[in-house]
């Protein structure tokens, strides 16, 4: 069959970007509703932009890290295993660990309050 | 305050690609994956091990990554910002754009129809609304960007899917809900999306025999449609923003079909949803899997969900033959939303959410059968706006394809 070398044009499918992205539930979210993209919060990337790392400790030691379970699948056992190693390695560390009671896409503000107030540093996991 | 995330290895270029795209920079630990169902043994071990991105020791690197002090690209971290693509590609030969496409990941796989300025045109008379107005945004992925699409947009992907104009009310309401047909997740969601109301018949879906099956021009390009769209608008790049592990086959066409209303002893699934019977909508669902075949009553149904055991407590969604629809009212479930409430306080007194088991009508009686899946019903979005005011438009010869009727003619080549 003979080759159509002509050239035509054609319209681009993809969509454009907005500057908006998902971000983490609400507190008094159902989990499921990190699927909605109607009511779901969103971030701007101006506001994403102002988030920064914080300044590091110079040492662990005589701190207090607080060690997440976020909720994924073995996470906790995880975290179990991390503040056992602490306990063994490191026992000038004090470590607390706590697991997350809502679900890994949510927010939990009265958790992190907790962490800001009687913490020095935070070990999240594990993702994935 | 100082924090260090930890996330599995198999995800590391995951959570990297999505740190540069938020701007937000982390210093992340990867131990290997799976971290679910694994022995504490192999905990330990991957806790004394290393990061087998960095290859460094896993505990050196949470000790670092809390207290190394901050390099100058930490403390002003920068966001990659994606480009805005112009509106037309550059021309090529028919050859070439198909092949742009494929490769491109901007299609399902199949071959599709090239949207062309003339076809794209042609295709926007299936509504009022302008070329460039809004129509949403979507992402198949819950925190990464969303991408905005217009009216002109979504006309190209209808091009894309093989759809007529007639169809694009129904797409561009797909649109408009924002939402992908395929979410990202590493369990592989399938979405459906069932037709209410008139345009059913204006625009010749299928909700009798073979509602489900490739029989039916409408049903096949719209289903279609929002898997491109959800491709191309809500931005599915595999291994990046979509992380289905096995993936589903229902992604191709999303079950579309349009509910039987006429056999349906009743009411439609978008009136006993608070719409009107003259509106035309289309509902949303998403679960995973189409499960069981069933007969029987009610009973029955309750001893397959309890066999089954559905995701999130139980989401359950019965595709019923008009006929199984007919047994159920005859035991006395003139409503099904009473039965939802039966079927959920038999399950599980605890959770108690009918709206969580839903029930619609589709199929050619020829089997009093009912599907059960795990679908839960998420949206319903109303058709009407997006159709022309002097009504659907339709060719001077739409395109049908042979209707499930009973050979009378003797084309079936078996009339005496």
């Amino acid at each position: 069959m003979k080759k159509d070398s002509a050239k035509i044009t054609v319209l681009d499918p993809r969509g454009q970007p907005t500057g908006i992205f998902g971000r983490r539930l609400d507190p008094d979210s159902m989990p499921w509703a990190i699927h909605d993209p109607v009511n779901q919060p969103r971030d701007t990337a101006e506001a994403l932009r102002n988030m920064k790392m914080a300044p590091r400790l110079d040492k662990l030691e005589g701190k207090t890290v607080f060690l997440v379970n976020t909720g994924f699948a073995g996470a906790k056992e995880f975290m179990e295993e991390l503040q056992e190693w602490f306990n063994k390695n490191h026992p000038e560390i004090k470590t607390e660990l706590r697991h997350k009671k809502t679900s890994m896409f949510t927010d939990e503000p009265t958790l992190w309050a907790e962490i800001k107030e009687n913490g020095d540093a935070a070990i999240l996991g594990v993702g994935g | 305050m100082p924090t260090a995330p930890i996330v599995t290895a198999r995800f590391a270029d995951y959570v990297q690609r999505d740190g540069l795209s938020h701007g937000i920079h982390l210093r992340w630990t990867f131990p290997p994956y799976p971290v679910g169902f694994v022995s504490r043994e192999t905990l330990q071990g991957y806790i004394k091990g290393k990061d087998p991105i960095s290859d460094a020791p896993l505990m050196e690197e949470i000790f670092l990554a809390l207290t190394q002090p901050l390099t100058d690209a930490e403390k002003h971290p920068k966001a990659v910002q994606r480009p805005t693509w112009p509106r037309l590609l550059p021309a090529d030969t028919e050859d070439n754009l198909h092949r742009l496409f494929l490769e491109s990941g901007w299609t399902d796989g199949l071959p599709i129809v090239l949207p062309t300025e003339e076809r794209v045109a042609e295709m926007l008379t299936g509504t009022d609304h302008k070329p460039d107005e809004y129509v949403g945004m979507m992402s198949v992925t819950t925190h990464e960007e969303r991408l905005q699409y217009t009216v002109e947009k979504v006309a190209t992907i209808a091009v894309m899917a093989g759809a007529r104009p007639e169809h694009l009310p129904v797409i561009l309401a797909l649109g408009a809900s924002g939402r992908p047909s395929m979410p990202s997740s590493t369990t592989s969601f399938a979405s459906m999306m069932v037709v209410n109301g008139p345009i059913r018949d204006e625009i010749g879906m299928n909700y009798g025999l073979g509602a489900l099956s490739p029989v039916n021009y409408a049903n096949s390009v719209i289903g279609r449609a929002w898997t491109l769209m959800t491709i191309n608008c809500g931005d599915v790049r595999p291994g990046a923003t979509f992380t289905a592990s096995t993936g589903t086959t229902i992604n191709y066409n999303n079950m579309c079909f349009a509910e039987n209303e006429a056999n349906s002893p009743w009411e439609p699934f978008h009136v006993r949803k608070g719409y009107k019977a003259s509106e035309s909508t289309v509902s949303l669902f998403r679960g995973w899997n189409v499960l069981t075949m069933g007969l029987g009553p009610a009973r029955r149904m309750l001893e397959v969900m309890k066999s089954i055991g559905g995701p999130f407590g139980g989401a359950f969604t019965f595709i019923c033959d008009p006929l199984a629809a007919k047994g159920l009212k005859s035991e006395g479930w003139d409503d099904p939303n009473k039965l939802s409430e039966w079927l959920v306080n038999e399950l599980n007194p605890r959770f108690k959410r009918p709206e969580m088991i839903n029930f619609l009508v589709a199929g050619g009686e020829m089997n009093p059968m009912w599907v059960t899946t795990d679908f839960s019903h998420f949206q319903t979005v109303v058709i009407d706006p997006w159709i022309p005011k002097a009504g659907v438009k339709k060719d001077a010869k739409p395109l049908r394809m042979p209707e499930s009727v009973a050979c009378k003619d003797g084309s079936c080549g078996i009339v005496a």
